[in-house]
């Protein structure tokens, strides 16, 4: 049941996107997030999509590995949509009981949706094409000005990334932990919300204990092979960019004007594309 | 290489508010001696002490009382601390919980990282280690989709990368199955054999310790036995008080030593009792 979730989730294979440098794939997924508060038009979306899918082709990850991260995002995505439909006023199309919804929030409703999904799709494109190693070096890169503020960016960026090689570890575990509990009898599928919570009680009790053990292994391990924080630590693939990666910023500047400009012209654009 | 005297080591007990109110005493009155490129066993079961006196060598625990020396280090000398722990490395039981690593060559690479070693050396270093322990292959592979024994053998490999004079395994065999535990234990025998790097195994398979040069029995704290494994494997009453399990020729050489058969001590391999069973058959006919 935890196979679906691809966040965080390293797709090894050899590809464009899986050789850029790290810290342009960062700000590449930082900037698309804007973009797409940016295009606030169909035809933005439209453009948007198209960036997202060529990255996809490029990524050489298979789709449907790709999509697999959406199920785990499906509730908060309906969710979400279901509140820009009900909350937003403006002219009413139809009625459920108290809840109106309007033109304006079916609107809204569907561009939340499509910007949600796509978000998902394009920042789990970066962990599938980066290592999160590597993505934890980009982090630690970005993030260094902000040490002269005693912002611990160093381990920060070892948490992060011990915390997403640990998340298939406990995933595993957590499966491993609800089937002895089901065969004794457990039942996660209750229909009654209070019993399914309480029954989640003694499968976090064990994965907790477990969690705590492997964090004391993992520390005295480190410590073993010399681990004393960032000082006096080299690195054995340093961040260099190379002509790929300016190709690519260039390739993303480019993407974010053309957003921009189609903000600007939003009214001017034809029939649908302008909503 | 390894001098430990007198050590005593207590681990406090604490209570809910976190005082102390008692110890518990994990090593007690232990002194013994490894040379340089002696391949040491350490055997004892469960709570004997065995562990705790594996991370006494690698200065993740300090003495109680008594000292360790490492290659004429003293580990209670604060500035030797990582030149200690650099020479003589650790591989730890659970294969998961020690691979820090998203990718195979990058968790062999974080001990010399650890190190501040220039980019380059890193990487020769990294291939050292891979070909050491033969994962060259696996290389560019997640650590998630190797095997127990491989996996171990990548903890090697981030060991030898940092070049260590002396290599301890804290029981590596305890939770793989029976083919990961000859890959690691042949992986073990190959550095000793062909790189001269003094190992120290430790475990309570006594199967794993035929090989080894010389054997420490352990048992509540103290040394119980010590001595070559035919030595060792003589003793198997004691042993057996020890809670330890004699491997099955040895104690079927036992018996039949004990029925009057002319048979040595003490029989390690199954090949052995078959060819002096053979011998003993061809002087009675």
């Amino acid at each position: 049941m935890f196979n679906s979730i691809t966040l965080g989730q390293y797709y090894q294979t050899d590809s464009v996107l899986h050789r850029l440098d790290p810290r342009i794939k960062v700000v590449a997924t930082f900037l698309y997030l804007v973009s797409l508060f940016v295009a606030n038009s169909v035809a933005g979306y439209l453009v948007s999509a198209l960036f997202l899918a060529a990255m996809i082709a490029l990524s050489n990850v298979p789709v449907r590995y790709i999509l697999r991260g959406m199920k785990t995002i499906a509730l908060l995505l309906v969710i979400t949509m279901l509140f820009n439909l009900f909350l937003t006023p403006g002219d009413v199309l139809f009625q459920l009981g108290p809840l109106k919804a309007s033109k304006e929030g079916l609107i809204l409703a569907c561009k939340m949706g499509v910007r949600l999904s796509m978000l998902i799709l394009g920042s789990s494109l970066m962990t599938l094409t980066t290592t999160p190693t590597r993505l934890t070096d980009a982090m630690e890169t970005l993030m260094r000005p902000l040490r002269r503020f005693r912002v611990p960016v160093h381990e920060i960026a070892m948490m992060m990334s011990i915390a997403l090689r640990f998340i298939p570890i406990l995933m595993e575990e957590t499966d491993k932990i609800m089937k002895a509990q089901i065969a004794r009898g457990a039942d996660f599928e209750d229909r009654n919300i209070m019993k399914r919570i309480r029954s989640m009680v003694p499968l976090l009790v064990p994965l907790f204990i477990s969690a705590f053990r492997r964090a004391n292994d993992l520390a005295l391990a480190m410590e073993a092979r010399c681990y004393r924080g960032g000082d006096g630590r080299t690195k054995m693939k340093p961040l260099k960019y190379e002509g790929r990666d300016h190709a690519a910023y260039a390739v993303l500047f480019g993407y974010l004007a053309l957003c921009i400009a189609l903000r600007f012209v939003k009214g001017m654009l034809p029939g649908f594309l302008g909503i | 290489m390894i001098r430990i005297r007198d050590l005593i080591h207590d681990f406090l007990l604490r209570d809910d508010e976190g005082n102390v109110n008692g110890t518990v005493r994990a090593i007690d009155d232990v002194s013994l001696d490894v040379a340089p490129g002696q391949f040491i066993a350490i055997l004892g079961h469960n709570g004997s002490g065995k562990s705790t006196l594996a991370k006494h060598l690698n200065a993740l625990l300090f003495p109680t009382e008594g000292e360790v020396w490492v290659d004429g280090m003293d580990t209670r000398q604060e500035d030797k601390l990582w030149e200690i722990r650099r020479r003589a490395g650790m591989v730890f039981q659970n294969p998961d919980n020690q691979i820090i690593g998203q990718i195979v060559e990058e968790d062999v690479g974080f001990g010399p990282e650890n190190m501040g070693l220039p980019t380059e050396k890193i990487w020769k270093r990294v291939d050292e280690g891979l070909d050491a322990v033969d994962m060259q292959k696996h290389r560019l592979k997640s650590p998630n989709r190797l095997s127990g024994g491989q996996k171990q053998r990548v903890s090697i490999a981030g060991v030898i990368a940092m070049h260590p004079h002396c290599i301890i395994l804290d029981e590596p065999t305890a939770m793989l199955d029976p083919s990961g535990r000859r890959e690691v234990l042949a992986a073990a025998h190959r550095l000793h054999d062909e790189e001269g790097i003094t190992i120290i195994l430790i475990t309570h398979y006594m199967e794993e310790v035929i090989g080894a040069d010389h054997i420490f029995v352990m048992d509540r704290g103290k040394v119980a036995m010590q001595g070559t494994p035919r030595e060792i494997f003589a003793q198997v009453e004691q042993l057996q008080a020890l809670g330890l399990t004699v491997p099955q020729v040895t104690l079927l050489g036992h018996m039949l030593r004990e029925q009057g058969l002319e048979l040595p001590e003490a029989v390690l391999t199954a090949d052995e009792l078959a060819e002096k069973l053979g011998a003993i058959y061809e002087h009675s006919h």
